[in-house]
């Protein structure tokens, strides 16, 4: 009998749109975890596989020493799949010149992850390498071509071993960024690495195993392999290790919707406790008719339990089917419009977002819930008399704690969740506090105003206890909204920076000096812009502090237990690019000491990340020897270099005065748009010696990637929209269900329908304004500290936003709550009065 | 006795101290009678009228129905005195504003269990002359209207006392005159005892027996209302 009594109430509930809210408020939150779980789910799966090809596996391990078989055999076991690849230094012999080469041997399967571009002919037509280079080929890069006058079909010699060259290698997945600290590739077989007799006890050889499988098998594999692992000898990379601007992008994105998806799911569950406060409040005098028929708690209780249970799971089954509808349009469109075919989502986030679904509607109706079924029937004699108020400290440890759960649940970081739910707890106290002041402050300022504007105020200070909690919903939706919005914007702006559509395409290297002002003109002539010209001189480092480093640190000495520890540095183990500039190189900043003004006294500035590995300091006298000659020059400045820059970056940079005097090349960078590609020919011809490198593939990678997550952003951004307008629009009908009574009291008095709306306006305007206001300032705080401490990027103020934040709240509240209060009073006056009866 | 109180008071506390709104009061109202309660706005009317229905508790004294005291029960019994033998008509009418006029009248006989709800409900909003607008919401209804179907709503458990508060005190003098015809009619016509709370003489006047409650005082009229 009270399911039929509850079915009843319900259906017309609904019918009426009483329960449209709340039910969107739910349909929402289900839609909007569902799609965010399963986009970036399948997302995610896709950028990692893409992003994977950067490391031309799923993981790397990276191994000074031949690894041991045991550990191949057990990723077989594990159904990975491995590849092998070798690297080290050599010098390579054609035409009877030298060249400094990175010898690279792969096994069969390499890459794991991307693909291999090869050429007939160097800036030939490319196309994807079937397998590798047969025993006794080598595929050789093109810059490698030019240095040494090479031709397809010659011979170059490696070592002990003579290999023909058959193809120009025009693109390896793993080259990575660092253009100017590698040699030109010479790719082999993996069994010719013997037969080249340059593997030696001593030989500075990175031996790695590549991995690539499904992510379970790759992480068992893992926890089996990390612990035998050597920290000094081993090294375990996956895409997110990397320094690579991709790897960071990918992070930053990832956190990101992380916390605009929580952002949203929390105005979501902001808006099912609105409109639940209301739903239940409407409900007190049908609860008090019906004790008074006669019904039992017990039954008022099923009646009302049952009534959400229905409103809930209808509102979870539609925000299902929404929510899988919206992920699978956005997918199709994304994969459409990128070209890419992303994995299958998976069934986790339906159960996250039912979960999600009944966890708001359960948590943060109960209060409400709870002291309606308290009404007592004396309210059909006293309308005064309402619920109880002795729940609500449940009220705050049921929504708080729901709160809490969802920020765990959603970014499964207790941490994170800890700060972000504190930090919003702090942020409402304020919020509160600030509210009441600014609505103090207004209505002084209100009763020099005309009649609308006074009524206004009065209304605004007779509910200032309301009000500023209204105001706190209306403040954190617009924050909410808009910090999303300025992140988002910050992101965006900071990858554009990054990756600049004039961005570097190509690199130039071994540019003679004679042939720079002649190049420059060249560039000039043609309109094309280059980066500045960096000398290079090669040279090594040879001692710190008069000690000798040590270069080569041979097997026998690593293993020994008499090895030097602390006497012997490790030095670079290579020839390095040093150079000279008399002014600090774009997109470097000093982290210690000072940069040289015009100094004579010879002095070098280090990259901090080789200061670390090295253990250099400032005042650290580092010795070089440049072709024969030695000298020794004193750590004045240590720099924070940004390596995801596409320009000539550095670990050494001398002041000219120590370094001028050397013969160097010179290397610069410079961007032509691809269908101006053919001019490079004309271009170089007069400069045979010059090597080109073509980085055009990298960057539309990374460009690629960077319009995916740059999508998912946006798709994120419109439904914390929607989140927020929902919590807005649950918010003003509220309000304007406390302001009913008056409204009709006014009405019935002869106010006009003009005046009423005008003061309900400039109520809500002014709600808006003040809560614009306060969501900025608060924006500005909570994004300070998600730049800083988050995102990793620089600190910024949102001028605009102190303009969009006021007028946007004042415009979207205002005018809600005009528009709610002309339909009220677009009744006669005696239906508004029945309506209060 | 149907009705029966002793020395019945009820006191708020206030800011300025105790207020007594209902007096030590006797009352014994006999099956079958018609009763009403006179006295201007706030002298305590309502009040008692909660007291005597159950809605209420009284500070100190006995209130019991059918010899139930109901001081005895708690709200949970009290619910059940009420469900099986308490009608109620109010002022401001109080139907379920989402609910049909037939499903507003059948809700008592719901709550009750009772299988044959709706058909009784039927007829009676066949007495009240509803019969066309069953399935119309309250919103849907005039303030007569809406008053008859909460007389049908009150009649429809067959209760033993009909409490009413104000039941004319929204409606203008010629629906008021209807309704408290038809009340009176359906009332003789069920035997019910009504207990009504009003403040328009003429209607108490259709009552057999009248009190006045002054400043939380109650005395029975013996002679001419006024």
């Amino acid at each position: 009998m009270w399911a039929s009594i509850s079915w009843r109430l319900l259906k017309q509930e609904l019918r009426r749109g009483e329960l449209t809210i709340m039910a969107a408020a739910i349909v929402l939150s289900v839609t909007a975890v569902l799609s965010l779980a399963l986009f970036t789910e399948r997302l995610q799966g896709g950028l990692t596989a893409r992003s994977a090809e950067f490391l031309a596996a799923d993981r790397v391990l990276s191994s000074r020493r031949d690894v041991p078989q045991e550990w191949l055999d057990k990723a077989q076991a594990s159904e990975l799949q491995t590849a092998q690849r070798v690297v080290f230094n050599s010098m390579a012999f054609a035409n009877e010149q030298l060249a400094l080469v990175d010898v690279k041997a792969v096994s069969a399967g390499y890459p794991l992850r991307g693909e291999l571009l090869i050429a007939d002919q160097p800036y030939g037509d490319e196309r994807v390498a079937q397998g590798i280079p047969a025993a006794g080929e080598a595929w050789v890069a093109a810059a490698l071509f030019q240095e040494l006058g090479l031709q397809v079909g010659d011979t170059i010699e490696v070592g002990d071993s003579r290999f023909e060259i058959t193809r120009v290698l025009t693109y390896e997945p793993d080259v990575g960024f660092s253009v100017f600290t590698d040699s030109p590739n010479v790719l082999i077989n993996y069994s010719e690495l013997q037969g080249t007799g340059l593997i030696q006890p001593g030989s500075r050889v990175r031996y790695n195993i590549l991995y690539a499988g499904a992510s379970d098998d790759l992480a068992d594999y893992e926890a089996w392999l990390t612990p035998q692992l050597n920290e000094d000898t081993h090294n375990w990379r996956s895409v997110e290790d990397g320094d690579s601007p991709l790897a960071r992008s990918l992070q930053r994105a990832e956190r990101f919707m992380l916390l605009a998806s929580l952002l949203g799911v929390v105005l979501a569950a902001t808006a099912v406790a609105v409109a639940a406060q209301r739903y239940c409040q409407r409900n007190y005098d049908v609860v008090a008719i019906l004790k008074t028929l006669g019904a039992e708690r017990r039954k008022i209780q099923k009646i009302f339990i049952l009534h959400l249970l229905l409103l809930t799971s209808l509102s979870i089954g539609i925000g299902l089917l929404l929510g899988w509808l919206l992920q699978a349009v956005v997918i199709a469109w994304v994969g459409n419009h990128l070209g890419v075919t992303l994995p299958e989502g998976s069934l986790r986030g339906v159960g996250l977002a039912a979960g999600t679904g009944l966890l708001c509607a359960v948590m943060f109706t109960l209060y409400p819930l709870l002291r309606l079924i308290d009404v007592p029937p004396l309210r059909v004699l006293n309308r005064q008399l309402g619920g109880a108020e002795r729940w609500r400290w449940l009220h705050w440890l049921a929504s708080g704690g729901t709160i809490y759960a969802l920020l765990w649940l959603y970014s499964g970081q207790g941490l994170l969740a800890t700060a972000l739910f504190v930090g919003g707890a702090v942020a409402a106290a304020v919020l509160l506090l600030i509210s009441r002041v600014f609505i103090k402050a207004s209505r002084q300022a209100g009763m020099q105003a005309g009649s609308a504007w006074r009524l206004a105020m009065a209304g605004l200070q007779r509910r200032a206890q309301a009000n500023s909690v209204q105001m706190l919903s209306f403040s954190t939706a617009i924050m909410l909204l808009l910090l999303v919005l300025a992140l988002r914007y910050d992101l965006l702006e900071d990858w554009q920076r990054q990756l600049p559509d004039d961005a570097p395409n190509y690199f130039l290297v071994n540019v003679a000096q004679s042939d720079v002002p002649a190049l420059q003109q060249r560039f000039a002539e043609r309109d094309i812009e280059a980066n500045d010209m960096y000398p290079v001189v090669p040279g090594r480092m040879t001692a710190v502090n008069a000690v000798p480093v040590v270069d080569e640190v041979t097997k026998e000495e690593r293993e020994s237990e008499q090895a030097p520890q602390s006497e012997q540095r490790e030095g670079f183990g290579r020839e390095l690019s040093l150079t000279w500039r008399d002014t600090l190189p774009p997109n470097n900043t000093i982290s210690a000491g000072q940069w040289w003004e015009e100094d004579p006294k010879p002095q070098v500035s280090i990259e901090s990340g080789v200061a670390e590995r090295l253990r250099l300091t400032l005042g650290d006298e580092l010795t070089f020897n440049i072709g024969g000659e030695v000298f020794t020059v004193p750590v004045t400045s240590i720099r924070e270099v940004n390596w995801s820059s596409m320009q000539p970056n550095f670990f050494m940079i001398f002041n000219t005065a120590t370094l001028s005097e050397f013969p160097a090349t010179y290397i610069s960078s410079f961007n032509l748009p691809q269908e101006r590609k053919s001019e490079l020919y004309e271009l170089f011809r007069p400069f045979p010696q010059v090597s080109l490198i073509d980085l055009d593939a990298i960057i539309d990678q990374l460009r690629e990637v960077i319009a995916q997550v740059s999508l998912a952003i946006l798709f994120v951004l419109v439904l914390v929209i929607l989140a927020g307008i929902l919590v807005l629009l649950a918010q003003v009908q509220a309000s304007l269900e406390e302001r009913e009574k008056e409204l009709v009291i006014l009405r019935t008095l002869g106010a006009p329908a003009k005046l009423l709306r005008r003061s309900v306006t400039y109520e809500f305007v002014i709600l808006g304004a003040i809560s614009g206001v306060i969501a900025t300032l608060a924006m500005e705080l909570s994004l300070w500290i998600l730049q800083t401490q988050v995102f990793e990027l620089e600190a910024t103020l949102h001028w605009r936003f102190w303009l969009v934040g006021p007028l946007a709240g004042a415009l979207v509240v205002g005018s809600m709550g005009r528009l709610a209060c002309t339909r009220l009073i677009r009744r006669n006056t005696a239906q508004l009065i029945r309506r209060l009866a | 006795m149907l009705i029966q109180t002793t020395q019945l008071t009820k006191n708020v506390e206030t800011s300025e101290g105790i207020l007594h709104i209902l007096h030590p009061t006797d009352l014994q109202i006999t099956a079958g009678e018609t009763v009403a309660i006179v006295g201007a706005s706030g002298s305590g009317k309502s009040t008692l009228l909660g007291l005597l229905a159950g809605l209420d508790l009284a500070s100190s004294g006995d209130v019991s129905i059918d010899n139930v005291n109901l001081g005895d029960l708690d709200e949970e019994q009290r619910a059940k005195v009420r469900a099986d033998k308490v009608g109620f008509i109010f002022q401001s009418f109080l139907l379920v504003p989402s609910l049909t006029a037939l499903e507003n009248v059948m809700l008592p006989a719901e709550l009750a269990g009772n299988k044959a709800a709706e058909q009784q409900a039927r007829e009676l909003l066949t007495k009240v002359g509803l019969q066309e607008r069953v399935q119309h919401y309250p919103n849907q209804l005039s303030g007569g209207e809406q008053q008859r179907v909460a007389i049908a709503r009150a009649f429809v458990g067959t209760p033993k006392i009909l409490f009413a508060d104000e039941p004319t005190g929204n409606l203008d003098a010629a629906t008021g005159g209807k309704i408290e015809d038809l009340l009176f009619e359906m009332n003789q016509a069920s035997g019910t005892t009504l207990v009504m709370v009003t403040h328009d003489n003429a209607l108490a006047k259709r009552c057999q027996r009248v009190f006045r409650m002054d400043g939380g005082q109650l005395t029975e009229v013996t002679g001419d209302v006024g």
